[in-house]
């Protein structure tokens, strides 16, 4: 949709001040981990170190980081698959079928999202143990498709139920299946609401801390936030590396978002080729 | 228009995920399955990491000392973060999986005994000729419990040291040592302190952690009070211990804003840039200060005028679990470890053992003398199994008395809850 | 077909019914097989979460800790015991504050910051992208970036308010019990509103293009256009994501823990922190798992007044 040139750029002044506030902990963050750790904080808060040095970015990188990177990765990509597909079939169903008993299980299953991680951790780790998956990527895997499964599907819920069921049953007069309607038709059109579910799901399981802390021992198998303690003392925090850490960390995530965000827009370009 | 032909499927994401699934299965087979080598007996070894220094490479080497002299036994060193270890150890218990031998902070010994987790060690240290004298009392205590021996002292530190920045004493016109008495304190800190400039006195903080509670601590067994009394009933709400409360108040306006969340590391980070007159730490701190351009010293904390500083005990003590299959090969490490002429080089607080002490003092501190005095002077927390829960009792003690309570009422209300603790 | 299409079709709808069901809509064997697509989530959720809780529950009725690893069964004294401690009032209290203002601010802030990012201009990948930022950093380094922020003598916060003048030394934002939870507040919003966009942003998609275009035909404004077209079609999206930030708020433990532990003083204590403080911190296991189920029950409290008012709502809307 077309609009005057100067609300375009009334937007584009509110985007660069929108950014400006949001990341402004972020430059703290940038300013922070380019400081050597000869030289203290100062007072009042310095937005740029006297000396920068990279030297906090070459030590973070060690190979334990690279490990620990590693590790998130696969654990992130695997559970974003899965729950991914687990999510949508049962999305699907808790939609499309009209069951009484699957809406209890539905309810039950986001009822599960409820409970605290704190309390039911020790019990998981047991069984964990039990099935000999200690320290292993499957115990991760599967408790963070455990943990992200049940948001993914209510979420997937919600952007299936914004389509009108028209457009399975149109696709039925066609032919086809209702299950082959679903994925042919209602699915790409719910692309960006499945995008959104991605996100979500990569960067809860990319963050998560406590089930990566109870499951792994060794520090082959320790993810990226777990690895960020490495930084943290009893008494003191090694403020330089673990910015630069956190800093080689948030970049490849941002760049995979950068990539994927254009599925969030297909509506907008068709929209406004039509105009 | 676009549009979208019926027959094509979820767009990008779906193929996209299939892919991503088999890569990281495969991935996830081949570098998930690390497989334990066989060898004659491998420990597990669980050690707290220190950030502050480079020490796991001393680690390293010590293990290599020790696999070399005991062919047959491999140590698999990990090393916790400080932020996760309590729970990654009780986790790891409760889980059935514990490591053969860790360090334990010595405030969690009681409760790991008293929860069966860990074996006495009195036999075994009787028969390798540990006896008490060979280390710090304080030390040795905390490893005592319902009159076994728990562990094995490993190291230790004491609280508090009040480091100095000369430069900022001398341009007060402040003698550094006059603090050493309150009320040489207590004239010295006005001088030391100009809030508009941001220069403050004394590093003092009251968030929740345990370094709250052992400065808080030394105030009052500075003052000749005491936590619990020789009965085990609180001795918070006496006369001593609510002086020292009273007194340490009044260094508030002496101190940076914010002590309810402050941490000692906090205060670090203001007495490394300047700011801060002194910084209450261990003697832990100095291998931070050597590598600045301060210009600093200490005194051994502050006392009442003709009484003595008393510091709080802190430190590790090693352990073994119930459930380590290894019990005499862990014991042998742990001989190993705490050996006069091992010990030193395997820990960055103080060696528990007198000896190693003296010698690793003398190598890589200053004043190994007043540092020496003030352990042998130092006085350990009421630990017992529940000592966490009074921690925790203790720290809210010290915020209710900063943000202006009065410290008689609230010793009273921390004292309730204490010797409740006691009756469950 | 496209969604323009589709939204002329209403009026054949009730003919397409007819003959969906003539079909007969779903074979027996369709519908086996979409029961399968639930099954593997209601597995997972039944044997990782449901049945540890149901362990944890039944932990909270013997009086069970790391130091007295014999339980006698208390039944539920040791509710009684927790309800009558004032901490108990605090964090409840403060789990309410804590998760109302979350959840107010984040799916405010992030709608607007959606509606601002839904147009087609240049750069807007790279905006898109940055405004995640917040959201991908670990939620621990994002809380002792903020802690420091805060810092009354060190942070930029501090820093930024003396320089307007607003104040003349710092504000102890964290050490304040006053401040704490706004501060607290304050952060989370930081760290969460780009769910909340990115959700909201996927949901602008699916607004009708012709709707809006028809609404600005009739003399709409951009705000009669929000309120008249935009948000009624995506109620769904709306309802479900405060659902689910209600939900994450509530249990969100890593920036609370990290900025205070839970204090000054219990300020900021809210379920999550105390749970962990009572089980991990100090053995505790009994109390943490009493504390659980009562998380639990007034989360679940919580969501269905949520429901309820959507459910109403719904009816007359």
């Amino acid at each position: 949709m077309r609009r005057g040139p100067a609300r375009r750029i009334a937007v584009l002044l509110g985007q660069i001040a929108l950014a400006v506030v949001i990341l402004l902990p972020f430059f703290w963050m940038l300013s922070v981990s380019l400081k050597p750790a000869t030289e203290p904080f100062a007072i009042p808060a310095r937005l740029w170190p006297v000396h920068p040095t990279l030297a906090n970015y070459a030590s973070a990188f060690r190979p334990e980081f690279r490990r620990y990177f590693l590790n998130s990765i696969v654990v992130s990509a695997a559970t974003l698959a899965i729950t991914l597909t687990l999510g949508l079939l049962a999305a699907y169903s808790f939609t499309r079928l009209q069951m009484r008993i699957l809406n209890v299980f539905l309810v039950a299953v986001l009822a599960a999202q409820l409970f605290p991680s704190s309390a039911i951790i020790i019990p998981i780790y047991r069984m964990v143990k039990a099935a000999g998956l200690l320290n292993t990527y499957a115990a991760l895997i599967i408790a963070y498709i455990t943990v992200t499964l049940p948001v993914a599907i209510w979420m997937l819920r919600g952007f299936l139920a914004n389509l009108p069921r028209t457009l399975e049953e149109a696709a039925a007069i066609d032919g086809a299946g209702p299950l082959r309607a679903f994925f042919a038709v209602v699915v790409p059109l719910c692309r960006p609401g499945i995008v959104a579910t991605g996100v979500f799901v990569l960067i809860v399981t990319w963050q998560e801390f406590l089930f990566a802390l109870s499951f792994t021992s060794t520090r082959e198998m320790r993810t990226l936030p777990v690895g960020m303690n490495d930084y943290i003392g009893q008494y003191g925090i090694r403020y330089g590396e673990l910015m630069a850490s956190s800093v080689m960390v948030s970049v490849p995530v941002i760049l995979v978002f950068f990539f994927l965000q254009r599925q969030f827009v297909a509506g907008l370009t068709a929209g406004s080729v039509k105009g | 228009m676009k549009e979208t032909k019926p027959g094509r499927d979820g767009g990008v994401v779906l193929p996209l995920a299939g892919m991503a699934l088999g890569a990281t299965l495969a991935a996830g087979l081949l570098l998930g399955a690390t497989a334990a080598r066989a060898e004659d007996v491998t420990l597990q070894f669980w050690d707290n990491q220190q950030t502050e220094s480079g020490l796991s490479q001393y680690q390293k080497e010590a293990v290599k000392r020790f696999e070399a002299e005991n062919p047959g036994i491999k140590v698999d060193v990990t090393t916790v973060p400080y932020p996760e270890y309590q729970q990654r150890l009780l986790t790891a218990v409760q889980g059935g999986n514990a490591p053969d031998v860790s360090t334990v902070d010595q405030i969690w010994q009681a409760a790991f005994a008293e929860a069966g987790a860990i074996v006495p060690l009195g036999d075994r240290a009787k028969s390798a000729g540990m006896t008490e004298s060979q280390f710090f009392k304080g030390a040795w205590d905390s490893a005592n419990y319902k009159g076994q021996l728990w562990g094995i002292p490993f190291n230790v530190d004491v609280w508090f040291f009040a480091y100095t920045n000369d430069a900022l004493f001398h341009a007060a016109g402040v003698d550094p040592a006059s603090v050493t008495t309150w009320e040489g304190l207590s004239a010295a800190a006005p001088k030391l302190t100009d809030a508009a400039k941001g220069k403050y006195a004394i590093g003092l903080f009251a968030h929740k952690g345990e370094d709250t509670v052992v400065v808080m601590d030394s105030f009052i067994y500075s003052n000749g009070g005491s936590v619990l009394d020789a009965n085990g009933k609180c001795a918070l709400d006496q006369k001593p211990a609510v002086d020292a409360l009273r007194y340490m108040a009044s260094l508030k306006p002496y101190a940076p804003r914010g002590i309810n969340n402050a941490a000692s590391g906090d205060m670090r980070e203001l007495f490394l840039n300047g700011s801060l007159a002194m910084e209450l730490w261990p003697a832990l701190e100095q291998p931070t200060l050597q590598k600045t351009h301060l210009d600093w010293d200490f005194v051994t904390g502050f006392a009442p005028q003709g009484k003595t500083p008393v510091g709080t005990y802190g430190g590790w003590n090693l352990v073994i679990y119930k459930q380590s299959k290894h019990q005499d090969a862990a014991w042998k490490f742990i001989h190993f470890l705490t050996r006069p002429d091992v010990n030193g080089d395997v820990v960055d607080l103080i060696p528990a053992n007198v000896e190693a002490a003296k010698t690793f003092l003398q190598q890589h501190r200053k004043h190994p003398e007043a540092i020496m005095r003030h352990l042998d002077n130092a006085r350990a927390r009421p630990l017992s199994p529940r000592y966490l829960e009074v921690s925790d009792i203790e720290v809210k003690l010290a915020q209710d008395v900063f943000s202006g309570q009065d410290p008689q009422a609230a010793a009273k209300t921390a004292c309730a809850a204490i010797d409740q603790l006691a009756s469950p | 077909m496209t969604l323009a299409g589709a939204a002329t079709t209403p009026i054949r709808a009730p003919r397409l019914r007819r003959a969906w069901r003539a079909r007969g809509r779903m074979t027996a064997g369709d519908r086996r097989l979409a029961l399968a697509f639930a099954a593997p989530a209601i597995i997972l959720v039944g044997v990782l979460m449901y049945y540890p809780m149901i362990g944890t529950f039944i932990e909270s009725l013997y009086s069970v800790s790391f130091i007295n690893p014999h339980p006698r069964f208390v039944g539920f004294a040791n509710y009684a015991r927790i309800l009558a401690d004032p901490v108990f009032a605090e964090i409840v209290r403060n789990s309410l504050i804590w998760t109302i203002g979350v959840v107010a601010l984040q799916n405010g802030f992030g709608f607007a910051v959606a509606l601002l990012l839904n147009h087609n201009l240049p750069g807007q990948g790279l905006m898109r992208s940055l405004v995640l930022l917040p959201w991908v950093l670990p939620g621990v380094v994002a809380a002792i970036l903020w802690r420091f922020m805060y810092d009354p003598q060190l942070g930029l916060l501090n820093s930024f308010l003396i320089s307007l003048g607003l104040t003349q030394t710092g504000i102890a934002w964290l050490a304040n019990t006053a401040t704490a939870l706004p501060a607290a507040i304050l952060a989370a919003v930081w760290k969460g509103f780009p769910f909340s966009t990115v959700v909201y942003l996927a949901g602008l998609q699916s607004v009708d293009r012709e709707q809006i275009e028809a609404a600005t035909i009739d003399g709409a404004g951009p705000w009669r256009r929000l309120t008249a077209v935009v948000l009624p079609s995506m109620r769904a999206v709306i309802a479900t994501n405060l659902l689910i930030t209600t939900i994450l708020t509530f249990n969100y433990f890593d920036m609370i823990w990290v900025l205070t532990r839970g204090g000054p003083e219990d300020a900021t204590h809210i379920f999550p922190t105390r749970i962990y403080e009572l089980g991990f911190g100090q053995f505790r296991f009994g109390e943490a798992a009493v504390y659980g189920v009562f998380s639990i029950l007034v989360l679940a409290g919580f969501v269905a007044a949520f429901l309820v008012v959507q459910r109403r709502q719904g009816e007359t809307g």
